[in-house]
This record gives structure tokens, C-alpha cells and sequence, in this order.
């Protein structure tokens, strides 16, 4: 470790003294240089796109030609009342997407974080033999393409496979997973067609008693694969956090007589805080974008209890032609996810750091990034 | 994608890489194809297909590429893995293929922005092909593209099941209530007497068989018909009492896999069975029945057009290559290498003669319904399935006025 | 400083039992996590039929090879393979160069519109990739790059993520070095090349491992950008497969086989760079 607190909190501070002038603008010409590609392919790539995309979520545009033709018309806001209001089968599917989504969120993210915190609890350990491989056992699955493992999941829980063979030693007969469009709440009330009250058309033109149908027994095997394919990377950020937070804060609290439970409630919990802020806000970012394991895996079936809105997004668009519709629904997610984290910053606070010191702080940062870059979202 | 599509597509697949070997010498006789075009144009044609295997591959490669020989001009075949996200893809980027494939769910969409060439009536074998399909391909009032082929639907029997439950070939179930009676007696164990898959796509024989369907004679939503709701309300009787199943809910992808791997003593599917029977469960012996009638005969018919790029830049070349692909010898030498049915009535007597177990899916072709396939419908379809799946414990009543409503939504 | 002693001491022998629960613990979660992938090997080796009927199962009476037989023999994967080999070297190299470059502007050059570039960096950062599948495809489309190898690896070039983290990696190593090769009369791009990159190993290091697992598993990029079979890379292909492609019924061995081949590259590479990634603990410049 080479690296000093002074030198390492160096902020750009450039040619100082003589021939700052003459320096100053080679660097100029030399920093626009240097950026230039990153602002050219993220430009093309990432601004442009969101600018064409949201004319065309106004437009008419029927997948023909170019999207600002002659024959393209301006339809105002007519994709996003298709899709928000209305009971039409568009507002539906959209409904269903969104209700299928938000119990994959609300499932996967505290889970996800609950398990990562756990595993890196345990590999911790300071007595711990074997670390390294407890380690990678539960990255590994971090680092596989979804692709893959979808058709490792589709096996695993087929109507005879792993999975059931499993349950079966428990005389346990399960399900057909990927083929059962059951909502899980609807099974534990047993069934039926729900209250009178809950039949009439809600939201997005779903019926009360369709919201609280629960992930089907199909989304719940989805729900199990995110965990399983997440909880390692998050399980390294919040190892770099403890490790960061040290020893000595445990220790101190040992003398004190705390119990474990004491210790690890009162003491490393709070200092893990910004850690967990983190986990939750990459939680909901990656949640709310379910789309590789739909594409490879169900196709929104069966029932259309794992529709996802990324996956409609592009039914609608690439399958169906109705790009305009695509197009708004990407952008009502869009507006979701940063509506979801708001929310979340708002019921937790900010992620201050507090106590840590300065390099840990570093390492965690950058761990985080790495977390980010990883599992699609933002730091 | 729809599901059905991808269950033909995958039941293709086997029933090619069995005749592979069998599709030697296919296209010597196809001879007398007229040249739709008098011009020089020479460009390059690009045929897009969804291919079900290596059969329907190497035979439709070896027959394009004597048209190539025969015109002069260069045609190239390519397997798309997913046919309508790469024909989207292909018709929004402006570059589309010359010729594809086209399923009666995505016609209206492509005819209605303009991505495909209405060139039907320039056909020169345009009264050749059955009515029906014609009418498959008519998207306000024009005739879009040549059909390709076609299937029906029939009722397929494990023949030792059959035997052992004391059947002869005169218990073959004619009407509903002897198809009930022999379900019931097929099924034994975990295994039922009777699958299909979860979809209108399969389910929809029994409302065709009621006198109902989705549309009426003169195109208006009426699917929630008394008609319909006895066709539901019947399969949901046999659904609980448990002689007949969804392939899904038994862990099968499709009915093929239900029947060859001995779930189901008798599915409702169709001729691209064959295939899949030789080549995977060579060792299940079947034999092929028309479906029973309830009100009257009904079964579902399939079909694939070849769609021909409004934005294509040799459109004459195009028709041409077409009319060599649908001549009656080139489509019997497709049946053979792939087991699909000639979309001409010329090839319907040869063809019989050629496959006698096919008799029973070719006759349907003069009862058989279409499924609807206005801008619009492939989304009120899916929406159906997935209620459908839910059949075993919901109304049949409400899930049909449900459709209604989305139906009349699109047909108004 | 003995109290603490005691402590450890004290904790060493009351844990006694919560130890071996730990190890309990993280053993059968290992065995949770790591059993799939054995299941995934043992029964690509199977008959369709056999991993049908016991999926569970890690040994087989009638080990055959047929699986992978038919996925190089009747199906593209060679050439998914292929293509996913070139989208990801290319990538990875081009991006390793330009997240450099221009994490290195943002952290070391002054120049105007700077902290501009930067914020819309954290800006476009904040866009959520799955939002972008349609834009991305009308885009490439007008580029005139559609379908071809040039719409598959330009959008790809730059990572926002990545700049971030070269960024912060340059803002951590000392000046001094520089400020000495600047005296000596390099040029900017002399000082970035021959100076500061051999110091940035670590990071580096870091960007290679998240580019080369980012786009050898990246599926919608490719699912938009591209319609031509013969641009097919191994997730888009590996997912056809997965949805009925090829296989009458479910035909798993073969896809199974697919999915342990096509992540033995990232397998590779992860047990390479294991210790770098692993290392959670060390400061930015550790080596």
C-alpha cells in the first residue's frame, strides 16, 4: 500500500507557476482530446438515443422508414394514455407488468441484501479457514452470463428436475415451476375468486384481487435466480465495508460485554449504513430492469405472470410494431426508477459516511462502482 | 413470437432432421416457371426464413438456388432465430429481405405500414391455392402473398395405449361424448388420456367443433357465443376430472413431447408431429384421426406466407422466385424433406398417395378455421391464452366476455 | 491493549460452538451455490431422456458426448463463439484505451467545460440500460451501422462505470511523477502513455475483468443492433436455444451444454484475476 492520505486527496490541481499560460492551453486542447471519444459514443449512444426515443413515444411511427418521415405524425401523448389509462389490453399488460415487477422488487432487494450481508458477515470472520473459497463459491454465479443461467434455471426447475427431486425427499411434491401461473398469495388464501369488492377493474384496469395475487410460482423462481446471481457481488461491497469499519470498533464493543447480536445491531449495523444505502439503491435499479432472463427464459408466460415493463418494452416495440407504445413504456419505467429511488432516499436518508476513514472510504467507493459497472445501474 | 409458431417451428425442426437424408435429388422438375420480369435487374435476392431444422434448410437452400441457377440472378437463404424481431428489425432499418416468411398473426401488421408487397394477384398460380388460405393472406380486401403451405390439426393415438385399454379402431371418438368416454379410459396413473397445449391455438378445435370461434362468418367479434362457452365449459370438465391436461401442466413444451414421452395417450396437434415422432420417439406407435365433431366438424388450420418486401429493390425477381417455390413439384418435394402440406389444390391427390398417415390433417383443410389475424389480434390471442391457462378454475363465461370486449376493441 | 487480548481470548473460547455453526452455515450455502453449476456439467453429458428423469442426479450409467456433438455439428455455435470472441477483444481493448484517456482528462486536465463533461457523465450514468433497447436501435439504424460489426462494438466503446473508476483511480496516485516527466518535456500524451498508464495496473486490471464480462455477456445490445444469423453472438444464440430453437420438446443437455461452454471464458478469467477481485480490502494504488 503506497498510497498516502495527502497525495491521495489530490483534486486536479495543474501546472502551477511559470508557463502557466502556454500549459494551460495544450491542456486544454489535450483534455478535450483525451474526452473526446467518451463524448462521442456516449453522446451518440446514450443522449441521442433518449432524444429520438422520446419523439417517438409521441409519434405514430410504424416501424417503416425513418422515424421523422413525412408520413410520422405527432399523437401527443396518446402511447402514454394507452398504456397509463384506460382499460384497454395495452393499459393491461402494462398494469401486469408493473404488478408482477414490483413483487420481484420487493421480494429480491431486502432478500438479496439481507442474504449479501449475511455471507459477508461469515466470511469475515477473522478464524475463518477457507475463506477464499467460501468466497468464490458465492461470487461465481456473479459473474456468469444470465443467459446461462436461465437454461441452468429452466433445468434445474423443470417439472422433474433438481429442484422438485429435492423437495421430493421431503415428500413434497413441486410445482411445475416455469409452467405455473398461480400468484403465491392466492394459493396460501386457497385459491378461488377472491371478495366481490376486489373483482371490479382497479388500477391499470387489473382487479384488486389480480394485485394481490402475489409472484406466481414461476416469477418466484426468477426471484430466486436474482438472489442467487447477486447476492455475491453485493456480499464483496459489504465486505470491503466491514473491513473498512475494522477490528477495533468490534473489539471496543467487546469489551463493553455486548453480545454478538448487541455488537452487531448497535455498533457494525450503523456503520454499515451508507454500505446498505448502496445495496438497495443498485437493488432497485437492477430490479426494475428485468429483461435478459424474460427474453432467454419465459417470454412474459405463463400467463403473463412474469411480464416484466423492459420485456414489454420490447414485445411491444420489436415483436408487435408498436413502437410508439415501446418507446412510452420505457420512459414510464425510466420515471419509475427514479421516482423508487427517491422514495428510498427519502425513507432512509443519504448515505453519509460516518466514522471510517478516509482510504476505507475509498476502497468502498470503489467497490461500489465496481458493483455498479457490474450489475447495470448507477454509483 | 407466438407460442405456437414457436412450438411449429420446434417441431420442424426433428421431422427435417430425419428426411435429410431423403431429400436428394428435390427439384428436377420444377420447370416451368414464367419470368415475372422483362428488365435487366439483376440485384441480389435475400430470402429470410424461420427455419424448424437442417431439412427445411438444406431443401428450401437447394430449391432457391435452382431458381438462382435458372434466373441468373443471385438469391441467398438466411435462418433467422427469431423471424418477426429480425423482419421488424429488417423493415424499421429500411433493410429489409426480399422475401420471407409471413405468419397470418403478423400480416396485418406489415401490410398495414406498408412493409409488405401486395403482389398476390400478379401470381400466375394465384386460383391454385385453397380458398381458405387465399383468404388467410387478404388483408383489406388485396391479396398479400402466395401461401406456403399449410397444417391442420387432428387427433393423434398412442396405438398400444389404445390397445391395451381394450379399444379397436371403432371406438375412434367421432363426437364429444365418445371422446370423453375414451379420455377416460386412457387414463391410468399419472399419465392422461388426453393433451393439448394451453392456447387457443389447440383449444380453439373444440369452439371451431361447437359452432362457435372468435369471429363470426362476416368478421364480427363473437367470441363470447353460447357456442364458445359449451366448448369451454366442456374442456374444463375434462381438464378436472382429470382425463385430459394442459402438455404444460404435465412438464411438456408442447403436445408432441406430452405424447412421445408417454404423458398423454392422445393429443390434439398437428402434422409437423410426424416428424417429431420418427425422428426423436421413433419407438411410439401412433396413428392419426380427424378430430371429432360437436355441433359440427371443426379443426385450425396454419399457415406461412412468402412476404415479399414492399422496400425490396428486385420486386420482379422477387414474384418470380416465389412462383418457382409454389409450383406443385416444388411444394411436393417440401413436404417430403419436411413434412409440410402444398398450399395448391394440384398437389392435394399426389400428396395423399405419397403420405396415407397424412389423410386425416389434409381433410380438415375443408372444414378448417382460421384463427384472427387483424392488426391487433396477435395481442387479444395472447391475452386469451393467458387466461386460458387459468381455465381449470376460472368461468369460461368470464374469460370470454373478457375477450369480446378486447376483440371488439380491434374488429369495433 | 490486554483487555483486548482478553477479549479475543474470551471470544475464542465462548464461540466455540457458534464456530463450528458458522462452518455448518457457509457450507451448505457453498454447497447451494456451487451444486447448479455441477448439475449443469453432469447432465450436458447425458441423454436427453435420463436428464429428464433425473436432473438431480451428478453421475450417469451412459456418459455420452452427444450434446456438444449436436452443438457444433447442427448448430451455429462455432460462429457465435467466434463472434463473441471478437465483440469482447475488441471492446475490452478499445475500452481500456478510451476510459483511460478519458478518465485521466477528467481527473488530471484542466480544461473548459470540464466539470460540464463530468456532470453529464454522472448524468448519462443514471440511465437505465434496458430504457435505452429501442433508442439504441433507431439510432444505430440512422448511423447507418446496423447490422454490422461497427453497431455491435462502438456503443459499446465507452463505459460510463468505467470512466468513473479511472477517474477516481488517477485522483488517488501522487502528482509528483508526473509533474517530473512534464519537466523533463513530455507532452501530455507521453506523460499520460509512458508515465501514468504502467501505473495504473490495478485499475486497469479492474476495467479489463468488467469489460470483458460485460460484453461477453452483454444480450440486448446484440438482440438490437444486429438481425443477420452470421452476427449472432453466444448470448443471443445460447438464448434462441433456450426458447425452442433446434429441439423438439426441452432437449436439455444440449443447452446445458451450451451454457457451461460459453461460461467457461468468464470462469477463466475470474480465476485468473481472483485475487483481484477478491481483494476488497486494499487501498486504490495496492501493489
Amino acid at each position: 500500500m503506497t498510497t498516502t492520505q495527502g497525495l491521495a486527496r489530490a483534486t486536479p490541481a495543474p501546472a502551477q507557476g511559470r508557463g502557466r499560460r502556454s500549459l494551460g492551453n495544450a491542456q486544454a486542447g489535450a483534455g478535450w482530446l483525451f474526452v473526446l471519444p467518451m463524448v462521442v459514443v456516449l453522446g451518440l449512444f446514450l443522449f441521442l438515443p433518449v432524444v429520438m426515443a422520446a419523439w417517438v413515444s409521441v409519434s405514430d411511427w410504424s416501424g417503416r422508414g425513418a422515424p421523422w418521415g413525412g408520413n410520422v405524425n405527432f399523437v401527443g401523448s396518446k402511447n402514454y394514455v394507452d398504456v397509463l389509462g384506460g382499460q384497454g389490453l395495452a393499459a393491461r399488460d402494462f398494469g401486469t407488468a408493473i404488478r408482477n415487477n414490483l413483487y420481484y422488487v420487493i421480494l429480491v432487494v431486502p432478500l438479496q441484501t439481507v442474504l449479501s450481508l449475511l455471507l459477508a458477515f461469515m466470511v469475515n470472520k477473522r478464524a475463518l479457514r477457507g475463506k477464499s473459497f467460501y468466497r468464490t463459491a458465492f461470487y461465481f454465479p456473479s459473474v456468469t452470463s444470465s443467459v446461462a443461467i436461465t437454461v441452468l434455471w429452466l433445468f434445474l426447475f423443470s417439472a422433474s428436475g433438481a429442484v422438485n427431486a429435492f423437495l421430493g425427499w421431503f415428500s413434497i411434491q413441486g410445482p411445475n415451476w416455469f409452467a405455473d401461473p398461480r400468484g403465491v398469495i392466492h394459493i396460501m388464501l386457497g385459491g378461488g375468486d377472491g371478495p366481490a369488492a376486489l373483482q371490479e377493474p382497479a388500477l391499470f384496469g387489473i382487479s384488486g384481487w389480480e394485485w394481490l395475487a402475489g409472484p406466481s410460482v414461476a416469477m418466484c423462481a426468477f426471484i430466486l435466480m436474482a438472489i442467487f446471481t447477486t447476492s455475491g457481488t453485493f456480499m464483496l461491497l459489504f465486505l470491503a465495508a466491514l473491513q473498512a469499519i475494522g477490528e477495533e470498533t468490534e473489539e471496543a464493543a467487546m469489551v463493553d460485554g455486548a453480545s454478538a447480536w448487541q455488537r452487531f445491531w448497535y455498533v457494525t449495523l450503523p456503520m454499515l449504513r451508507p454500505t446498505v444505502f448502496t445495496v438497495i439503491t443498485l437493488g432497485l435499479i437492477g430490479t426494475w430492469q428485468v429483461f435478459d432472463q424474460i427474453y432467454t427464459g419465459t417470454q412474459g408466460g405463463p400467463s403473463k405472470t412474469t411480464l416484466t415493463p423492459a420485456y414489454l418494452s420490447y414485445d411491444a416495440a420489436f415483436l408487435s410494431g408498436d413502437w410508439g407504445r415501446g418507446a412510452a413504456i420505457a420512459f414510464v419505467l425510466f420515471g419509475i426508477i427514479v421516482l423508487f429511488t427517491i422514495l428510498q432516499r427519502l425513507i432512509l436518508g443519504g448515505g453519509d459516511n460516518t466514522g471510517t476513514d478516509r482510504r476505507a472510504q475509498r476502497a468502498e467507493k470503489r467497490a461500489r462502482t465496481r458493483a455498479a459497472a457490474q450489475t447495470g445501474g448507477v454509483a | 413470437m407466438s407460442h405456437p409458431q414457436r412450438a411449429v417451428i420446434a417441431a420442424l425442426a426433428t421431422a427435417a432432421a430425419l428426411t435429410l437424408s431423403a431429400c436428394g435429388g428435390g427439384f428436377t422438375s420444377a420447370s416451368n416457371t414464367p419470368a415475372a420480369s422483362q428488365s435487366a435487374n439483376t440485384n441480389p435476392i435475400s430470402v429470410l426464413i424461420g427455419s424448424s431444422g437442417d431439412a427445411e434448410t438444406t431443401s428450401v437452400k437447394a430449391a432457391v438456388a435452382a431458381w438462382s441457377t435458372k434466373s441468373g440472378i443471385q438469391a441467398e437463404v438466411k435462418v433467422a432465430s427469431d423471424l418477426t424481431q429480425q423482419a421488424t428489425q429488417g423493415f424499421a432499418g429500411g433493410k429489409p429481405d426480399d422475401v420471407l416468411y409471413v405468419s397470418t398473426d403478423q400480416l396485418a401488421g406489415w401490410a398495414k405500414n406498408g412493409s409488405l408487397e401486395a403482389y398476390g394477384d400478379q401470381l400466375s398460380n394465384k386460383s391454385d391455392f385453397y380458398p381458405g388460405l387465399v383468404k388467410a393472406f387478404t388483408y383489406d380486401d388485396k391479396f398479400y402473398c402466395a401461401p406456403k403451405d399449410f397444417s391442420t390439426l387432428a387427433l393423434v393415438i398412442n396405438k398400444s395405449m389404445w390397445a391395451d385399454a381394450g379399444l379397436t379402431e371403432a371406438d375412434v371418438p367421432t363426437t364429444w361424448d365418445q371422446l370423453s368416454a375414451v379420455a377416460k379410459k386412457l387414463t391410468k396413473g399419472k399419465r392422461v388420456g388426453l393433451a393439448f397445449g394451453p392456447e387457443i391455438q389447440r383449444v380453439g378445435v373444440f369452439m371451431a367443433q361447437a359452432g362457435g370461434g372468435l369471429l363470426s362468418a362476416d368478421g364480427k367479434a363473437q367470441a363470447d357465443a353460447q357456442a364458445n362457452v359449451d366448448a369451454l365449459t366442456y374442456v374444463k370438465g375434462m381438464l378436472n376430472d382429470g382425463s385430459a391436461a394442459f402438455s404444460s401442466d404435465l412438464g411438456a413444451g408442447w403436445g408432441g413431447e406430452a405424447f412421445g414421452k408417454k404423458m398423454a395417450a392422445m393429443v390434439i396437434e398437428g402434422n409437423w408431429i410426424t416428424g417429431a415422432m420418427t425422428s426423436t420417439y421413433p419407438n411410439v406407435e401412433y396413428t392419426v384421426a380427424e378430430l371429432p365433431a360437436g355441433v359440427q366438424k371443426g379443426t385450425l388450420q396454419y399457415t406461412n406466407c412468402w412476404g415479399i418486401s414492399a422496400d425490396g429493390d428486385n420486386k420482379a425477381a422477387a414474384i418470380s422466385l416465389v412462383e418457382f417455390l409454389t409450383t406443385t413439384d416444388q411444394q411436393l418435394t417440401f413436404a417430403k424433406d419436411f413434412g409440410v402440406m402444398p398450399s395448391v389444390q394440384s398437389a392435394s391427390a399426389q400428396y395423399k398417395t405419397d403420405n396415407p398417415t397424412m389423410v386425416p390433417f389434409i381433410n380438415g383443410a375443408e372444414y378448417a378455421q382460421n384463427l384472427p389475424s387483424m392488426a391487433g389480434a396477435a395481442d387479444v390471442i395472447k391475452e386469451f391464452n393467458s387466461q386460458l391457462a387459468g381455465l381449470k378454475s376460472k368461468d369460461p363465461k368470464a374469460i370470454l366476455d373478457d375477450t369480446q370486449k378486447n376483440l371488439q376493441a380491434i374488429v369495433g | 491493549m490486554s483487555n483486548t487480548e482478553a477479549a479475543r481470548r474470551h471470544a475464542g473460547e465462548s464461540h466455540g460452538v457458534g464456530h463450528v455453526a458458522t462452518y455448518v452455515v457457509l457450507t451448505l450455502l457453498a454447497i447451494m451455490y456451487i451444486f447448479p453449476f455441477l448439475v449443469e456439467v453432469a447432465n450436458s453429458f447425458k441423454t436427453d431422456e435420463e436428464a429428464t428423469l433425473a436432473g438431480m442426479s451428478l453421475w450417469s450409467t451412459n456418459w455420452t458426448t452427444a450434446a456438444y456433438t449436436t452443438l457444433f455439428a447442427n448448430s451455429d455455435f462455432a460462429l457465435w463463439t467466434m463472434n463473441s470472441v471478437i465483440v469482447t477483444v475488441v471492446v475490452t481493448t478499445g475500452r481500456v484505451f478510451f476510459v483511460s484517456l478519458a478518465g485521466y482528462s477528467l481527473a488530471r486536465l484542466r480544461f473548459p467545460g470540464r466539470q460540464a463533461v463530468y456532470l453529464a457523465l454522472i448524468a448519462v450514468m443514471s440511465v437505465p440500460a434496458v430504457v435505452l433497447l429501442i433508442p439504441k436501435f433507431l439510432v444505430i439504424k440512422s448511423l447507418g451501422i446496423y447490422d454490422s460489426y461497427a453497431g455491435m462494438i462502438l456503443p459499446l466503446l465507452v463505459d460510463a462505470a468505467g470512466v468513473f473508476i479511472m477517474r477516481n483511480f488517477f485522483e488517488s496516485i501522487p502528482l509528483a511523477v508526473e509533474e517530473a516527466a512534464r519537466i523533463d518535456g513530455a507532452g501530455t500524451f507521453r506523460t499520460f502513455w509512458s508515465v501514468v498508464l504502467p501505473m495504473s495496473r490495478p485499475a486497469l486490471m479492474t476495467i479489463i475483468i468488467l469489460s470483458f464480462q460485460g460484453s461477453w455477456n452483454e444480450l440486448n445490445h446484440f438482440i438490437v443492433s444486429t438481425q443477420s444469423p452470421s452476427l449472432t453472438t453466444l448470448t443471443k444464440g445460447v438464448a434462441s436455444l433456450a426458447s425452442g430453437q433446434l429441439s423438439s420438446g426441452n432437449q436439455y443437455p444440449i443447452k446445458l451444454a451450451a451454457a457451461a461452454l460459453m461460461t467457461i471464458p468468464v470462469a477463466i478469467i475470474f480465476f485468473i484475476f481472483q485475487k483481484r477481485i477478491m481483494n476488497t480490502s486494499g487501498g486504490a494504488v495496492k501493489e
